[in-house]
């Protein structure tokens, strides 16, 4: 063997309580916000994982899933990590019914994640390259490169866009309906390329996985999906519940029909879309 | 002379069969590698998750940069395997490669996760319900067994 000798430094597994681990694992990112990283609201650890697996219900999930106070189950940092497998998810979730078809959309859900694995598996170039063209009547030299300084900071003017990242950006989680919002929001209203979005996301979310991730934005974006994602106002207030402020006044960019977005947000296109 | 496993921050779990393919006492290490994670994207709250998983675990956390840490250890501690996790993860292959150029003579295994579903011919992944199609059977089986 001839590689040559390092001094390594063994980092400590003890601690006196999970705010000094907090603050240990802050000055090892060179995060000198300790309070922020402490409010998680997901624990990392198998522990809370076998917790967060008994406490699912596939069928209420599959009720619900759609809605933001529905039952979705928020194993996906765990997923991610590897600290659950999907196997044994899918097994508890059969485990869970008495016919297989009752667990069937929570089971789709997880296929999801092994499909994005498979592509980033075969096709590790495709997930930061626009798999396809977009389909919005631009080219990808339409969008800008970098996200605005007002979309970090939630302080965009939409009132439920800034209620999403601020729960992104506090919590590490976002609901995968109100992460379909944000990210239609970012690509379509404000014509920025979907890499941008991505890259904030992954820096943010507990389960940040390039080809989950990624792909999905591509997905949302239309350069891995026949048509660009969108979404009005009414679609909000359907799906969101009181907690998220859908007052037409603070939200105009989304209060309009379909129709009218269409014809807002894709002026090169034809026909209607959405 | 014995096996040395790298987990990393795709497959942090005791029971990954990267455990199982190691030798019995196999030492096994994370490398909290601040550069690898800036480049995967992977933020301040991320990373006290992944602190929070690795000290329930069986492992050494090493600082450093990836590479050197494990091609040291290989020569340090006399390590005639190296057993990862199997990621499509590209950092994660860069890191090997790096070790395989320090240390030619390394066997490397990587050792697949326990299969969601298993196909017998691989499927068409050009749109998400091509997939499905052919994987749905399967997925809806304990153990995602072939129908």
């Amino acid at each position: 063997m001839s590689a040559p000798m390092t001094e390594y430094t063994l980092l400590p597994k003890t601690f006196a309580s999970p705010s000094e681990m907090a603050r240990f694992v802050a000055g090892l990112s060179g995060d000198d916000a300790a309070s922020a990283i402490d409010a998680a609201p997901i624990a990392g650890g198998r522990a809370a994982a076998e917790a967060a697996l008994a406490g699912i219900d596939p069928r209420s999930y599959a009720a619900s899933r759609n809605h933001l106070d529905g039952a979705v189950t928020r194993l996906s940092p765990y997923i991610r990590h590897g600290i659950l497998s999907l196997d044994e998810v899918r097994n508890h979730a059969l485990a869970c019914v008495a016919n297989a078809k009752e667990a069937e959309k929570f089971i789709q859900e997880l296929a999801w994640r092994d499909y994005w694995q498979r592509i980033y598996l075969a096709y590790p170039d495709r997930i930061w390259a626009d798999i396809e063209n977009y389909k919005t009547g631009f080219d990808a030299k339409d969008y800008d490169d970098t996200l605005p300084d007002d979309i970090k900071a939630g302080e965009t003017g939409v009132a439920c866009i800034d209620q999403f990242i601020a729960t992104l950006s506090d919590t590490g989680y976002l609901h995968n309906h109100a992460r379909m919002y944000l990210a239609a929001y970012i690509v379509h209203w404000r014509r920025i390329k979907w890499q941008a979005g991505a890259r904030w996301f992954l820096q943010q979310l507990l389960d940040g996985d390039p080809a989950s991730n990624n792909l999905s934005w591509q997905w949302i974006a239309s350069t891995f999906s026949n048509k660009p994602y969108i979404f009005n106002l009414e679609n909000v207030a359907k799906y969101c519940g009181p907690d998220i402020n859908t007052i037409p006044r603070h939200n105009l960019a989304l209060d309009q029909s379909y129709e009218r977005l269409t014809a807002l947000l894709f002026p090169n296109m034809g026909g209607p879309h959405g | 002379m014995a096996d040395l496993v790298w987990i990393h921050e795709d497959a942090l779990r005791a029971t990954h069969p990267v455990f199982d393919a190691a030798t019995d006492g196999a030492r096994s290490v994370f490398i909290w590698d601040s550069a690898r994670f800036d480049a995967a994207f992977i933020g301040s709250k991320r990373q006290l998750f992944i602190y929070q998983t690795l000290i329930e675990m069986d492992v050494d956390i090493i600082a450093g940069q990836t590479a050197e840490i494990l091609s040291s250890l290989v020569a340090a501690e006399d390590v005639n395997r190296l057993v990862v996790a199997e990621t499509p993860n590209p950092a994660i292959h860069a890191a090997l490669g790096t070790v395989r150029g320090n240390c030619p003579d390394l066997p490397i295994d990587n050792i697949a996760e326990t299969p969601f579903v298993s196909l017998a011919v691989p499927p068409d992944l050009g749109r998400f319900f091509r997939y499905w199609n052919k994987a749905k059977k399967g997925a809806l089986r304990h153990g995602g067994l072939p129908v």
